[in-house]
């Protein structure tokens, strides 16, 4: 079952990559890797195939010892697999066969090397270390020098169109644990939250771009609706920059609101922000402001006609102090 | 398709539910302001809760029937904007100036009930 979900994810991958056969011949040919090479390979095949399990002991040898390889060499499930795949791996390197599969064997180590966050540099490193070895012996297999460094090239040729592969698998694996925490990010900082019948509030943390604004706005409008809000407190204490744009999106969110009915109190504009904000010359006439998120939630409940007392006080709180800038 | 303008108490109410033409707009405007007259309204609701675009042209209209009925005596709340309108309309520019939005009738009702001295200072 899990290695079954494995081999989705590795088609997925492969989806998202592009890889068929068509872009891999467009690899192949970067590389130069042609007929030729793969007639040479599989001359000096029969060297290399016996010893390949020395040659995956090379290179974990060689990650056991590498400093940024420690997390992945402490993994003892993960190294095994990754064994097997090795020997698998240079076996498939010397088939003289380089397409689809192959390309999707690759993507299953190289996702499994992203999976225990091997240090790029590091593979390199092993990589290079196991293509010296392995190409002494294609070398050494020649009748002649000149043949034998023909036998290198070929394997060279072989393995850049592998370690084009693994980058870009690598690439791709961070590229997509990035989106997701992007997307997690903008997931958590847009929460309406209803803190009274028709009043909302809407805390802002973070930096806001164009299109977390956008999200933003949505969000609160739909809110609007689904809650029959009144009032909306939109606290910014957790914005900490705030420019021309960032004033003109909080702007335009007030703005919508009010065409539907519902009133915007901005909150926790700190002193700095403030200051930016005149000096930038943002005219906020429209803006309702007051001070604290206290305050602001006081002045919406004295707005939708609520007072609250404490239960040993007389006489209702003292009212919020409020102001229209 | 004309609007029908429904008279309840003092309020007119006129709920706009298919995409009106311009001139259809303009008809509106001139029927709602005669009839402000006619019955004697204190208030105008208009609703729009089923239109998906609002357009400048129908924005200028709104902000007219609205001034146009203040200046008769009634005061307008538009009531119902979408959120995706409303937040097209702010992409665009588009502002009903001083006119009352509210999001239902009960809010419109309620908006209108309010003494003229306190209504619109938000």
């Amino acid at each position: 079952m899990a290695s079954d979900l494995v081999a989705t994810a590795d088609k997925a991958l492969a989806q998202e990559m592009g890889l068929d056969e068509r872009s891999i011949e467009r690899r192949r040919r970067l590389v130069g890797l042609g007929p030729d090479d793969s007639k040479r390979i599989a001359a000096f095949r029969e060297v290399i195939l016996p010893r390949v399990d020395e040659y995956a002991t090379l290179f974990f040898n060689f990650l056991a010892e590498a400093e940024g390889a420690r997390d992945f060499m402490r993994n003892r499930d993960l190294v095994e697999q990754a064994r097997r795949l090795k020997v698998e791996h240079l076996v498939a390197m010397v088939s003289g066969d380089y397409g689809v599969e192959y390309a999707l064997q690759r993507l299953r180590l190289a996702r499994l090397y992203g999976r225990a966050s091997l240090e790029e540099r590091v593979f390199m490193a092993a990589f290079n270390h196991l293509l010296r070895a392995m190409g002494g012996a294609a070398f050494r297999a020649a009748p002649e020098p000149e043949l034998g460094f023909e036998n290198f090239l070929s394997l060279q040729k072989v393995a850049f169109l592998d370690l084009g592969l693994m980058v870009d698998v690598m690439v791709a694996e961070r590229e997509r644990l990035i989106i997701r925490q992007q997307e997690a990010i903008r997931e958590l900082t847009t929460p309406v939250l209803q803190i009274r019948d028709r009043l909302l509030m809407l805390p802002i943390i973070g930096m806001i771009d164009t299109h977390r604004a956008r999200l933003l706005t949505e969000h609160l409008l739909h809110a609007i609706r689904a809650n029959r809000a009144k009032v909306v407190v939109m606290d910014v204490t957790g914005v900490l920059a705030v420019d021309t744009k960032v004033a003109n999106h909080l702007l335009q969110t007030v703005a919508a609101a009010r065409l539907m009915g519902a009133t915007v109190i901005v909150t926790g504009l700190s002193s700095e922000v403030s200051m930016t904000l005149v000096n930038l010359g943002v005219d906020l006439a429209g803006l309702q402001t007051i001070g604290d998120l206290q305050g602001g939630i006081e002045e919406a409940e004295r707005m939708i006609g609520y007072e609250v007392f404490h239960r040993d006080a007389r006489s209702p709180a003292p009212p919020a102090l409020s102001r229209s800038i | 398709m004309s609007v029908p303008i429904l008279r309840h108490g003092n309020v007119l109410v006129a709920s706009i539910q298919v995409a009106q033409t311009d001139d259809e707009l303009l008809q509106l405007s001139d029927r709602l302001t005669d009839m402000i007259g006619k019955t004697r309204a204190r208030g105008v609701v208009i609703d729009v809760t089923a239109l998906d675009v609002l357009d400048s042209f129908a924005t200028r209209t709104l902000r007219g029937i609205a001034y146009g009925s203040r200046l008769r005596g009634a005061r307008t709340v538009v009531v119902g904007i979408q959120p995706d309108v409303a937040f097209a309309m702010v992409q665009l520019g588009l502002d009903l100036g001083a006119v009352s939005t509210a999001l239902d009738l009960d809010d419109a009702v309620a908006e209108l009930d309010r003494p003229a001295k306190e209504a619109g200072s938000r």
